[in-house]
């Protein structure tokens, strides 16, 4: 912990160094005006490949319009000096550039917002066309309005590096100084919310959008959240653009800027922050370095851009951070360390208390039934479960088990009937909320959040029990450090009821296949439920770790007293843990009863073995 | 009446170019499921070929045509055999980024072999224009479309019946599988490649006839046309790509007429961006639910 703290002290001494040095070469001449608009233009598209990266990267949404962000905030704050040094000559400078900035930002969210709504219903290539749509009529919008000047642009900006000083040299000091200082705020808050509850339920998305909602994620919300704050720093980054151009032409912001800009985010590596900072300053000093070899340097550039993916199709770093830029951190220790703050006591997740009558049921379900077209899927399905009971749900392939499973959590909202879950109805609410509400499951294909820790995707399922705010998880406050640490102890203490402990910090999907299937039990319980659901828990395990699984599912029952429904295959396992069973068959439940019942039930074993041909003969139908 | 019906006839002209190339993206789309971004610079290609054989060389321009198709087919293939293989098994952006690198790369060679001045296209129809009262309808328009309908007829005909055509669309249901059914991947993609750049190359002399001046841009705003209007009727289908094409071709000038030339872009983003809204596959796509 100690080594920990220093090297972020010396993170904040070397960017504090950096700094100067840089401010002192500029201001004293050594770095001339070419090399110190070079460093702007770094620092600007640093924040605009690191906020994109924020949806690119983290959220894993393709965006091909952050070119038409960094436009609406460049536009933005070019007005609004403008018209405040035309109204107010007294004015200082410094303040309507700090009042521009924050409205670029703020402006850039508003139609991140405004466009995220309708485009986030899309996925993958499609939301990316959407995007570049957006972005287009963004510019062709500009091109056209009179006060954005038209097609010939928006002129007479005041310009960084004259405003400050008379002294020229000393104002593109300052100017870069301001750069420098709003991306290193910019990046550091993007890196501490990627690793707050906010960026594990933003990732989460990325890695598994379904099981993130079924884990208790409000993706649309968190969608949103990213888009509208990406757009928003772009925006920040348009209006540093305009002060330091001085002029404004639409044509500058088409979706060549936004490919660009896509470019240095994938060349980083998706996700690694620190990568898009690299990949900034390579791709936007390389055509500069290369400039005397005039026209080839185009050339060498795309087929460096070519040669450079092909070798390392994840980016430079991949999604591996260079550890240089934990600065927030290493302020708040020094801060603590200087001033003895004392620790924070860990927070631990909040625990929702469920109301239970031993006599009536946890879950029902009332005359339950779904179909897509005419398509009868499930019909007057009737099942109930009650407070500590185990529950099997069998069935021949097809029967529609596991659309049961989808209606109970929201994944389909059924066409008729009703769900009561603790005496409230939860039919067709969105499932991240029926997840909060009680229930909780696994999946028939495991879906982890494959490239988390093991710890994370635990992590990941208290999100809904936590409370510290995104602005919280970016400024690192004493809330969000309690109850990170109290959430970091309680994942722990249930790893260790599934003696999973020691592979903790190991990526999901380097576990042996049992341990994944266990780890979505133990993330399904994280969220705290009252009703856990297991799709298929023994598939594809061998006799032994079915027999382990059956302990395991007796052990859930009484320590988390959870009631627990599963789908499963296996009539060993079935037989040898419910209590009660429901046989499902062309969407119908055939047969109720407790294991022996069923496994004499005519019936049902008409449903799993056909009909005798001799039967058949005496005038039996199959329905 | 008659602005209306001429827009109209421009828009079935420009439309049956883009529908052709919009062809190229959605059969790459659909076999790789990549947005090959370097589509576009394929009839920059062709049409230097052209302007190279025939002013140049002083070939003939039948010959010329021959050559440049072969050389869109050429470049296809091994872009697709350099750029786009080795990363077939790596995540689709990063192959995206390398589409984008070609791309980049295409246009900045023919920059310094062609310079950035527009060199004048020397193919050219010159026959009188059919009219019928205050309507034209020029004989490059004709052929454009004509030519244009048979191509796409043509091949959806191969893509149905052939035994090419059936490998082609087992590998973009399936690759695994077609792999298991006995066909050779890796030549069936090279043939969508191959099939698409030849149709970019026609596209590309229709594109051509239509605007003479060849610079080392020239692929890029057909290509993104072309693209919207695949992604419009559905990426993946070819009769989405012939549909979309159309469609994007007369909202285009029918705005150019009636509203401003200005527009016309915001008027064909806006188009996209709805049909996406309501029809989130194209119009003709069919969306795929995950299956929980």
């Amino acid at each position: 912990m100690k080594s920990k703290s220093k090297s972020y002290l010396l993170n904040v001494i070397f960017l504090a160094l950096l700094s100067i040095v840089i401010f002192s070469l500029i201001s004293g001449g050594v770095i001339n005006n070419y090399y110190s608009s070079i460093l702007v233009t770094v620092g600007i598209a640093i924040i605009m490949t690191v906020s994109l990266n924020l949806t690119t990267g983290l959220l894993g949404q393709l965006c091909l319009g952050h070119a038409g962000f960094m436009s609406i905030g460049a536009y933005t704050a070019g007005i609004i000096t403008k018209q405040l040094q035309a109204a107010a000559p007294d004015f200082p400078f410094a303040w309507s550039l700090a009042i521009a900035l924050v409205a670029a930002g703020l402006m850039a969210a508003v139609f991140g917002f405004l466009i995220g709504m309708p485009a986030l219903r899309l996925k993958g290539d499609y939301l990316a066309i959407i995007t570049l749509g957006f972005g287009e009529i963004i510019r062709v919008i500009i091109e056209n309005l009179s006060v954005t000047g038209g097609s010939a642009g928006l002129s007479r900006i005041t310009r960084m590096s004259r405003a400050f000083s008379e002294n020229t040299k000393l104002s593109s000091a300052i100017q870069f100084g301001i750069v420098f200082w709003i991306m290193v705020v910019v990046v550091t808050g993007i890196f501490t919310l990627g690793r707050s509850r906010h960026g594990r339920a933003i990732i989460s998305i990325r890695e598994n959008e379904v099981a993130a909602e079924a884990t208790g994620i409000p993706t649309t919300y968190y969608k949103l959240l990213a888009f509208t704050l990406a757009a928003f720093f772009a925006g920040i980054a348009g209006g540093l653009y305009a002060h330091q151009i001085g002029i404004l032409t639409p044509r500058y912001f088409d979706f060549n800027k936004s490919i660009e800009y896509l470019v240095m985010v994938v060349l980083g590596g998706m996700g690694s922050i620190t990568g898009s900072i690299l990949s900034a300053i390579v791709l936007v000093t390389l055509p500069e370095i290369l400039r005397e070899f005039a026209n080839w340097r185009m050339v060498i550039y795309s087929l460096a851009l070519i040669i450079i993916m092909i070798f390392r199709p994840s980016g430079l770093l991949g999604t591996r951070e260079f550890s240089l830029i934990k600065v927030w951190d290493s302020t708040a220790n020094w801060l603590k360390n200087t001033f003895k703050r004392k620790e924070n006591k860990p927070k631990l997740p909040f625990m929702p208390h469920y109301d239970v009558w031993e006599d009536s049921p946890v879950l029902e379900t009332k005359n339950l039934g779904i179909r897509f077209g005419g398509l009868v899927a499930a019909d007057d399905i009737n099942l109930c479960l009650m407070n500590n009971e185990i529950v099997g749900l069998i069935g021949p392939n097809g029967a529609g088990k596991t659309t049961v499973f989808n209606m109970l959590t929201g994944v389909y909202a059924p066409s008729n009937g009703d769900i009561i879950l603790l005496g409230k109805s939860i039919a067709g609410k969105p499932t991240h909320e029926i997840t909060n509400n009680g229930i909780a499951r696994t999946f028939q294909n495991i879906r982890l959040f494959k490239s988390m820790t093991v710890l994370e995707n635990i992590k990941v399922a208290f999100h809904t029990r936590m409370k510290y705010s995104p602005v919280s998880g970016m400024l690192r406050t004493g809330q969000y450090n309690s109850e990170e640490k109290g959430m970091d102890i309680r994942a722990r203490e249930l790893l260790r009821v599934f003696d999973m402990e020691e592979v903790a910090d190991d990526n999901a999907n380097s576990l042996p296949y049992g341990m994944q299937r266990k780890l979505e039990i133990c993330r399904a319980l994280a969220s705290n439920p009252k009703v856990l659901l297991l799709d298929e828990p023994a598939a594809g395990m061998n006799p032994i770790e079915t027999q382990e699984l059956m302990n395991t599912i007796k052990k859930i029952r009484t320590r988390f007293s959870v009631a627990i429904l599963l789908i499963e295959h296996d009539m060993k396992l079935v037989m040898g843990i419910c209590e009660r069973i429901y046989v499902l068959n062309y969407g119908h439940i055939i047969a109720e009863g407790t294991p022996k019942e069923i496994a004499n039930n005519s019936e049902v074993i008409t449903a799993y073995l056909g009909i005798p041909e001799n039967e058949k003969q005496e005038g039996h139908t199959t329905c | 009446m008659a602005l209306f019906f001429n827009q109209l006839i421009n828009g079935v002209h420009v439309g049956s170019i883009y529908a052709l190339i919009a062809l190229g993206y959605t059969m790459v789309y659909g076999i790789v499921k990549l947005i090959n971004f370097a589509h576009g610079d394929i009839l920059m290609v062709g049409a230097y070929t052209i302007v190279v054989m025939v002013n140049m060389l002083g070939l003939h321009p039948v010959l010329s045509i021959a050559i440049s198709v072969l050389m869109c087919i050429l470049f296809g293939v091994v872009i697709e055999w350099v750029a786009y293989r080795p990363l077939r098994a790596s995540p689709k952006i990063s192959s995206l980024i390398t589409a984008i690198g070609v791309s980049m790369l295409l246009q900045n060679v023919a920059l310094l072999i062609f310079s950035p001045t527009p060199k004048p296209y020397p193919i050219q129809v010159n026959v009188a224009p059919l009219q019928f009262w205050e309507i034209q309808i020029s004989f490059t328009t004709l052929l454009t479309f004509v030519v244009s309908v048979v191509l796409m007829v043509l091949l959806q005909g191969f893509v149905i019946s052939s035994k090419a055509g059936k490998s082609m669309r087992a590998v973009s249901e399936d690759t695994d599988a077609a792999m298991l059914m006995g066909i050779n991947v890796n030549h069936t993609i090279t043939m969508t490649f191959a099939v698409g750049c030849a149709l970019a190359a026609v596209g590309s002399l229709l594109y051509c006839m239509a605007y003479p001046a060849v610079s080392p841009t020239l692929g890029s705003l057909p290509g993104v046309k072309a693209f919207i209007a695949a992604v419009l009727g559905g990426i993946g289908m070819i009769p989405g790509a012939m549909l979309g094409g159309f469609i994007l071709g007369i909202a285009e000038s029918l705005t150019k007429g009636y509203i401003s030339s200005q527009m016309s872009d915001a008027v064909v983003y806006g188009i996209l961006i709805i049909v996406l809204l309501f029809k989130p596959a194209g119009l003709l796509g069919i969306g795929i639910r995950e299956k929980v």
